[in-house]
């Protein structure tokens, strides 16, 4: 590791109850290396005469008046050693973690080409306020990613990113020599996107080192100043909009009608904004069409759009893309707007209903996730062509590091995720894992179920199983709908994952829960047979296929799994008292997901398809 | 008999009577705890230290609400919540 000092500057204007709690919090970590400069942007308040005795440790600048965060830093960059890596730093941030700096150094010294490193950046009350930025030439607004979510312990490794917020910055001597100072063009805000995007043109890359996570007090030196900060925003945004409007916009390189669902609480939607999100990443402009509402099978209206900045810009893009993708049932697809036309979908049994076969045939090309789903449709009498686009799951949110809630008792727990009917099979769970324990082991399972069906009473139907008292004990969480980015702290609360239904068009909790570390009992039949295997997971022997006899009109005429009770009853039992062995899967099963099966892959794919239909 | 031996008798008699009522205790808290559910116990030990029952969480088929509307939670809460309900409560070493 290079052994490079690096000089840390802090950045103060008034409000000396931050900088000291900001210097205060400083000086208990590890600042081997380092030295540090507090610029006094020209307070007015009592900063001048309390920083005099921190003078023994530190160096302070005093600005005449205030030159704003541009022309406070830029004092101060010049003054650093000139072989010395800078360290932009707020006042308004307080350290908790004593080797921020030593991990700093060491991402941006071993991260290929890093220029520039910030750091996962926290609220006082524990909200993840920053992992990065992204800027989007559609409103030319800088966004932070992960803003405001609780912070469960998404965004902990390093990953590369557009940009980051300098409330802290770590800048390689080689990008100061490379394109110089801060620009002057800002007084405020925008100065580090713009600074990031100039490292970018020079050939360095930005990066969050997740392992890093400070504290900041957003805006608490311009905070209560509603008229100034608008004031120097707009100034800013103006001129970042002229400098860098075309070179934004110049990124994509291509762009897809996506037609779908996003706004609602189902596997559809969740993966759009997922494959949305990739999309953008990789330069595809992407504009969002709500597919269903009033004359399709699911007439509801979408709900407004949430929170979330990127589909909201999605959702409101014009245009018309030559290629528009359905994704949904494929009953829905008589309805894409494109001139070539996509449509993606998946079932989750062995063939499909002739209506989806007869409006997939009016495509140019059909996309599935699964061989399963591809030979399903093939068999089913589609003519089009037919491509394979896996779904994904996004390490930054499901990975082993997630924060769980674990029983403190230390009871097992395996833990299945589903919505109450014929095709999740429940009862075979429920019976199976009642069966298989007693209920003086230490060992419980959490069934997290919903039932949105007015005609089924879930707890009569559990009750006519007639569990026994003394078997496995079982605790239900009914019709409670979580964040889905805290959906990672719900598997990490459990042992072991368990998918016992009878076909999956693709699964997406199994495919989170595995990526959380978790082992998994799965089905081994269907999309899970796309993802599982006997090296990272418990697949689940299946008798036979069966009708597949459902409430779904869909399903009518299809087969679907049997699992088999006898080997299910094996696995939960060999999974409870093989404890290490199944840890082992589980971390093998996480590993697995995080290289193979993120969105990127999918938007690969996907970008491949849209290139060549383009042609 | 002398005053001091009255007492050492009239103790190791009161001794006798407290371990077999201890003994008939014990046998009739393990009858309960074969048969009754976790919750039951909970209750029960929570009333023996004088404290109420817990509230009925609905994480088991008993405090079960059957809707079908979707409550929005937080998966923090939902687990602590639910690990409450079914864990004994912890009264430290007895003193």
């Amino acid at each position: 590791m290079t052994e490079r000092t690096a000089t840390l500057v802090v950045l103060a204007w008034n409000r000396w109850d931050l900088t000291r709690r900001c210097l205060d919090s400083l000086r208990q970590t590890d600042l081997t290396g380092a030295d540090v400069i507090v610029v006094d942007n020209g307070s007015t308040d009592e900063t001048p005469q309390a920083l005099v005795p921190y003078s023994s440790w530190l160096k302070v600048i005093r600005n005449p008046r205030n030159l704003g965060f541009v022309g406070g830093n830029n004092v101060a960059i010049g003054e650093a050693e000139p072989d010395s890596d800078v360290v932009l730093l707020n006042n308004d941030v307080e350290f908790r973690q004593p080797d921020w700096l030593q991990k700093l150094r060491r991402c941006t010294h071993s991260a290929p080409q890093a220029g520039i490193v910030g750091c996962r950046l926290i609220l006082p009350d524990g909200r993840l306020l920053h992992a990065g930025t992204f800027i989007v030439p559609d409103t030319m607004w800088g966004q932070q990613i992960g803003s405001l979510e609780k912070d469960v312990g998404q965004y902990t490794r390093t990953r590369e990113v557009d940009g980051i917020v300098f409330a802290c910055a770590y800048l390689r001597r080689e990008v100061l020599d490379a394109i110089g100072h801060l620009s002057v063009d800002f007084e405020s805000y925008f100065e580090d996107t713009d600074y990031c995007l100039r490292a970018r043109r020079a050939g360095f890359k930005t990066y969050v080192c997740g392992d890093v996570t400070l504290i900041h007090n957003e805006h608490g030196s311009t905070a209560g100043d509603d008229g100034e900060f608008t004031r120097i925003f707009q100034a800013s945004r103006d001129a970042f909009r002229k400098k860098w409007g075309r070179s934004l916009e110049s990124r994509y390189k291509g762009e897809v009608l996506w037609q779908s669902i996003m706004n609602f609480p189902t596997g559809y939607a969740a993966s759009t904004r997922e494959i949305l999100r990739a999309l953008e990443r990789r330069g595809v402009r992407a504009s969002y069409r709500y597919v269903y509402g009033p004359g399709t099978p699911y007439p509801v209206e979408e709900p407004e759009p949430g929170g979330d900045y990127l589909m909201n810009v999605i959702s409101r893009r014009n245009g018309s893309p030559a290629i528009g993708v359905v994704y949904g049932q494929a009953d829905v697809f008589h309805k894409n707007r494109g001139r070539r036309k996509v449509g993606f979908t998946m079932l989750e049994v062995d063939g499909f209903p002739s209506d989806w076969v007869r409006q997939a045939n009016r495509m140019d090309e059909v996309w599935v996730p699964t061989e399963f789903n591809r030979l399903g449709f093939l068999e089913s009498g589609l003519k089009r062509p037919i491509h394979k686009i896996p779904l994904a799951v996004d390490p930054d949110y499901f990975h082993p590091g997630i924060q769980g809630f674990p029983n403190p008792s230390g009871e097992f727990v395996f833990l299945s995720n589903f919505e109450w009917g014929e095709r999740k099979e429940p009862w075979l769970l429920l019976k199976a894992f009642n069966d298989v324990f007693s209920n003086a082991e230490p060992v419980r399972l959490v069934c997290k179920i919903i039932n949105k069906d007015p005609a089924v009473r879930v707890r009569d139907e559990i009750r006519r199983l007639r569990l026994k008292d003394s078997g496995g004990r079982i605790s239900f969480i009914f019709n409670r709908e979580f964040p889905y980015y805290q959906l990672g702290a719900f598997y990490r609360s459990a042992d072991c994952y368990v998918s016992a239904g009878r076909g999956e068009g693709w699964d997406m909790p199994l495919m989170e829960a595995m990526a959380c570390g978790l082992p998994a009992i799965a089905t081994d039949w269907g999309a899970h047979t796309e993802f599982v295997h006997e090296g990272i997971a418990y697949p689940l022997k299946v008798r036979r296929t069966v009708p597949a006899v459902a409430k779904c009109p869909y399903y009518e005429g299809f087969f679907w799994a049997d699992p088999d009770p006898e080997h299910l009853r094996f696995l939960l039992r060999e999974v409870y008292e093989n404890r290490e062995e199944a840890k082992g899967r589980g971390a093998a099963a996480a590993r697995e997901m995080g290289e193979r099966w993120t969105w990127e892959h999918s938007a690969e794919k996907i970008i491949a398809r849209l290139q060549e239909l383009e042609r | 008999m002398s005053h001091p031996a009255r007492t050492i008798a009239y103790l190791e008699a009161r001794i006798a009577v407290l371990e077999r009522r201890l003994a008939e205790r014990s046998a009739a808290l393990r009858a309960v705890a074969r048969d009754a559910c976790d919750e039951d116990l909970i209750n029960l030990s929570r009333a023996a230290m004088g404290l109420p029952p817990m509230p009925r969480a609905g994480f088991g088929l008993r405090g079960w609400k059957e809707t079908t509307t979707l409550a929005p939670s937080e998966v923090e809460a939902t687990m602590r919540e639910l690990w409450r309900s079914v864990t004994p409560p912890n009264f430290g070493d007895g003193e």
